[in-house]
C-alpha cells in the first residue's frame, strides 16, 4: 500500500540519547517523514507535545527526569494521540504496563530499522485513515466509502461482511492476515469453526474483484495461514 | 501407627537398656547409702543382739565385766523388772528413770520410749530385761502394724509403680522424639528444596528454630546471589541495547545508500547481519537468566495454539525470511481447537528460536515446516526443515554436553548458543518436553510436546 499520505504526520521523538535521536530521525527522514520533533527529557517532551501537537509520540521508557509511562499519562490528559514505546528494557512487566496504559505499541531495543518503520506505519495507519478511501487492485478499484467495486465502469456493491473483509485485508495490504484475525474482524472475539463461512465470503469477494476468480491475483490464499491482498503496482 | 513405629523404632532398645540401667543405679545408690548404717546398727550393738547377749550373760551376780564395758561403750543402760514391776537389777540407770512400774507403764514403754530413751525389752526367766539406748539414737514406730491385705498387695504395688514409671518415661521419650521429628521434617524438606536452587522460607518454633533460621538465611543468600546475577546480566544487556540499535540502524542506512559503492554496501550488510545475531543473543541471554532463576513470571492464559502458530507464521512471512527459504504451517483439523494454558509470548519466542536455528544452519536455503497435531493427552508443535541436518554424533553432543550457562567447571568443549537452551527452558516452564530428531542431510526436526488440560466431564 502507498504509505506516502502518512509522511506528512508530525512525529515526536523523546529519548535521552542524542545519538539515538539523530539516528532514528535519519531513518524516518530517509523514509520520507518530514515533520519530526525531538526532545531529550520528560520536561522538554511535555512542552514539545503541547506546542507542536504531534500526531504520534515515540517515547523512551527511561528518561533522566522520569519515565515514559508517566510522560504518556501526562500527555493523555489533553490528547489521545498514538504512543509507541522504545526501550532498552524488554521485561514482560514493562510491556504490560506500557500497553495497559493504552500505549499502541512497544519496540524493544535493539531494533532493525525496517521493523521500526513497520510498527510506526502500522500504528499510523490504524489511527489515521487514508484520506482517499479508494484502493486500486489489479482488475478493479474498491471504493470503501461507498462500498462499491468498480470494474472498468461496471459497479458491483459490497455486502457489509465483504466490505469488512476487504477493509481488514486492505489495512494490511501486502501482508498476510491470518484466518483468525479475519474471523475476529468479521464475527468478533474467539470465533471457532467460522473457517468455512470465511471461505464462502472470500469466494464471493473474489468473484467481484478478480478477473478470473479461480486464478486470483489480488486476493491470494496463503496456505495454512490466511490471506493476502495485493494492490496494483 | 506407622508414624508411631517410625518415631520409636530405632532407639527403642537403647531406651529400655537405659531404663534398666537407671533402675540398677538406683538400687546401687540405695545399697551404698544405707548399707553402712544398716550393718553398723544391726551389728553386735543392735538392740536384738544386745538383748540376747545381756539375757544370756545375766546371772545372780549380774553381768560379766566384758558385757558391762560393752554397754557403757555404747552408752546403753539396762534394768531388770520383776513380776511386780520393781527394778531388781540395773546398770548405769539414769536418775530420771523410775524404779517402780505399773503394768500400764510397762505396756506403754515396751512399744516406745521411756523418758525419751528408746527402750527394748525381752522376757527372760528372771523377769523383764529392759535396755535403754541413748536419746535420739533410734526411732521407734509406735504404730507398726499393717493390714495383711496391704502387705499381700505390696509386691504387686511395687511392680505396678515400676511399670507406670517405665510407661511415663517412655511417653516422655516418645513425645520428645515425635516433636523432634515433626520439627526436623520441614527442615529436611527445605534443605532438599534448597539443593535444587529454589528459595525456601522456613519458620518453626522450638529448640530447632535456630537451624530453621540458618536454612532460611542460606536460602536468602542464594536468592540474593541469583538475583544479583540475573540483574547483572539484565544490566549489561540493557547497556548494550542502545549502542547496538545505532550500529544496526546506521549499517542498514549504508546498505540502502545508493551513493555507497557495492563493496561498502556488502560490508555494511555483514555488520547488520552480525549485529542482528548479537541482538538475538542479548534477548535470549536475558530471558534465559530470568527463567533460570525463576524471575520471569509466566503470564499464562488460555491460548489456542492453532491461532498462535498461524499468527507466528504470518509475522515470519510478513517480516520476510529471504528468497532461499520457505515456511509452511500445517494444522491438523483436530488440533484446530486445542487450547493450553501458556505464556503466548514465550511460546512464540521458542518457536521463533527454532525457526531461526533452521535459517542459521542452512545458509544455502531450506523449507521450514511448522505443524500442530494433537492426541487426547497432549498436543505437539513441530518445527522441521529439510536442510543439512545433523549427524548422530553431533546430535548426541547436543543432548549430552552441558551448556556453558549451566556448567560449573572450566571445560572448553561446552555447548554454545542460547537459542536451544531457551527453547528447552520455556518448554520446561510449561511442563512440556522437547524432542530433537535429525540425521545428516535429512533435515532437522524439533518437537515440543505439551500436556492438554483434562477436560471436565
Amino acid at each position: 500500500m502507498d504509505h506516502s499520505f502518512l509522511h506528512s504526520k508530525k512525529l515526536l521523538l523523546v529519548d535521552d540519547e542524542p545519538e539515538l535521536l539523530k539516528m532514528v530521525s535519519a531513518i524516518l527522514a530517509d523514509e520520507g517523514f518530514s515533520c519530526l520533533v525531538t526532545a531529550a527529557n520528560m520536561k522538554e517532551g511535555i512542552a514539545a507535545a503541547k506546542a507542536e501537537k504531534p500526531d504520534l509520540a515515540i517515547l523512551d521508557v527511561m528518561l533522566p527526569d522520569g519515565d515514559g509511562f508517566f510522560l504518556m499519562e501526562q500527555m493523555r490528559t489533553w490528547t489521545d494521540i498514538p504512543v509507541i514505546f522504545l526501550t532498552a528494557r524488554d521485561e514482560a512487566a514493562d510491556k504490560l504496563a506500557g500497553l495497559g496504559l493504552g500505549a499502541d505499541d512497544y519496540i524493544a531495543k535493539p531494533f532493525l530499522p525496517q521493523e521500526f518503520l513497520l510498527r510506526v506505519y502500522a500504528v499510523l495507519r490504524r489511527c489515521y485513515k487514508e484520506d482517499t478511501t479508494v484502493l486500486k487492485l489489479d482488475s478493479c478499484t474498491v471504493d470503501f466509502s461507498r462500498a462499491e467495486v468498480d470494474r472498468s465502469g461496471k459497479i458491483l456493491p459490497l455486502t457489509a461482511m465483504e466490505h469488512r473483509l476487504l477493509e481488514t485485508l486492505a489495512k494490511n495490504e501486502g501482508r498476510i492476515v491470518t484466518v483468525d484475525t479475519l474471523c475476529e474482524a468479521l464475527w468478533g472475539d474467539n470465533p471457532f469453526g467460522y473457517e468455512n463461512s470465511l471461505n464462502a465470503h472470500v469466494r464471493r469477494v473474489r468473484e467481484k474483484i478478480e478477473a478470473d476468480p479461480s486464478k486470483p491475483v489480488s486476493l491470494l490464499t496463503v496456505k495454512g495461514l490466511g490471506y493476502k491482498l495485493l494492490a496494483r503496482k | 501407627m506407622k508414624a508411631f513405629g517410625k518415631y520409636i523404632s530405632k532407639y527403642l532398645l537403647s531406651f529400655f537398656v537405659f531404663a534398666l540401667i537407671l533402675l540398677l543405679v538406683n538400687l546401687l545408690a540405695f545399697a551404698l547409702t544405707f548399707g553402712g548404717i544398716v550393718s553398723r546398727e544391726y551389728g553386735s550393738a543392735s538392740p536384738a543382739n544386745m538383748l540376747e547377749a545381756v539375757a544370756g550373760d545375766l546371772s545372780a551376780s549380774g553381768i560379766s565385766e566384758e558385757r558391762l564395758q560393752e554397754l557403757n561403750h555404747n552408752r546403753i543402760w539396762a534394768m531388770l523388772l520383776d513380776a511386780g514391776g520393781r527394778c531388781i537389777w540395773e546398770v548405769s540407770l539414769p536418775e530420771e528413770i523410775p524404779t517402780q512400774y505399773t503394768i500400764q507403764d510397762v505396756a506403754v514403754f515396751s512399744k516406745g520410749y521411756l523418758q525419751d530413751y528408746p527402750v527394748f525389752v525381752r522376757n527372760i526367766d528372771k523377769g523383764l530385761l529392759v535396755l535403754g539406748y541413748p536419746k535420739d539414737s533410734f526411732m521407734k514406730l509406735t504404730g507398726n502394724y499393717f493390714p495383711i491385705r496391704a502387705i499381700r498387695i505390696f509386691p504387686l504395688f511395687v511392680t505396678g509403680i515400676l511399670a507406670i514409671d517405665i510407661l511415663l518415661l517412655f511417653l516422655v521419650y516418645y513425645f520428645s522424639k515425635r516433636n523432634i521429628a515433626k520439627n526436623t521434617e520441614p527442615i529436611m524438606a527445605s534443605i532438599k528444596t534448597l539443593s535444587t536452587g529454589k528459595p525456601v522460607d522456613l519458620s518453626i518454633r522450638g529448640e530447632l528454630s535456630e537451624i530453621a533460621d540458618s536454612v532460611s538465611q542460606a536460602s536468602q543468600v542464594l536468592s540474593r546471589q541469583n538475583q544479583a546475577r540475573a540483574n547483572w546480566i539484565s544490566g549489561v544487556s540493557h547497556d548494550i541495547r542502545t549502542p547496538l540499535s545505532m550500529i544496526m540502524g546506521y549499517a542498514q542506512r549504508i546498505v540502502k545508500d545508493h551513493e555507497a559503492s557495492g563493496n561498502i554496501q556488502q560490508e555494511a550488510e555483514i555488520i547488520r547481519a552480525q549485529s542482528a545475531k548479537i541482538k538475538d543473543l542479548i534477548q535470549d541471554l536475558n530471558l534465559v537468566s530470568q527463567l533460570e532463576y525463576e524471575m520471569q513470571p509466566l503470564h499464562k492464559e488460555q491460548v489456542r495454539l492453532s491461532k498462535l502458530l498461524r499468527s507466528y507464521g504470518a509475522d515470519l512471512l510478513n517480516a520476510g525470511i529471504g528468497e532461499k527459504y520457505s515456511a509452511e504451517v500445517k494444522i491438523s483439523p483436530e488440533a484446530e481447537t486445542a487450547v493450553i494454558d501458556c505464556d503466548a509470548r514465550l511460546l512464540s519466542r521458542a518457536i521463533g528460536n527454532l525457526v531461526q536455528n533452521s535459517i542459521n544452519h542452512n545458509p544455502q536455503g531450506c523449507d521450514i515446516f511448522l505443524s500442530l497435531v494433537c492426541s487426547l493427552e497432549d498436543v505437539s508443535i513441530t518445527v522441521a526443515d529439510n536442510g543439512v541436518g545433523m549427524s548422530a554424533e553431533k546430535l548426541r553432543e547436543l543432548e549430552e554436553k552441558p551448556h556453558y550457562m549451566e556448567s560449573i567447571d572450566e571445560r572448553l568443549d561446552l555447548r554454545h548458543g542460547l537459542g536451544l537452551l531457551l527453547v528447552r527452558q520455556i518448554v520446561e516452564a510449561h511442563g512440556g518436553t522437547m524432542k530433537i530428531e535429525s540425521a545428516s542431510q535429512s533435515g532437522y526436526k524439533t518437537i515440543l510436546i505439551f500436556q492438554r488440560p483434562h477436560r471436565r466431564r
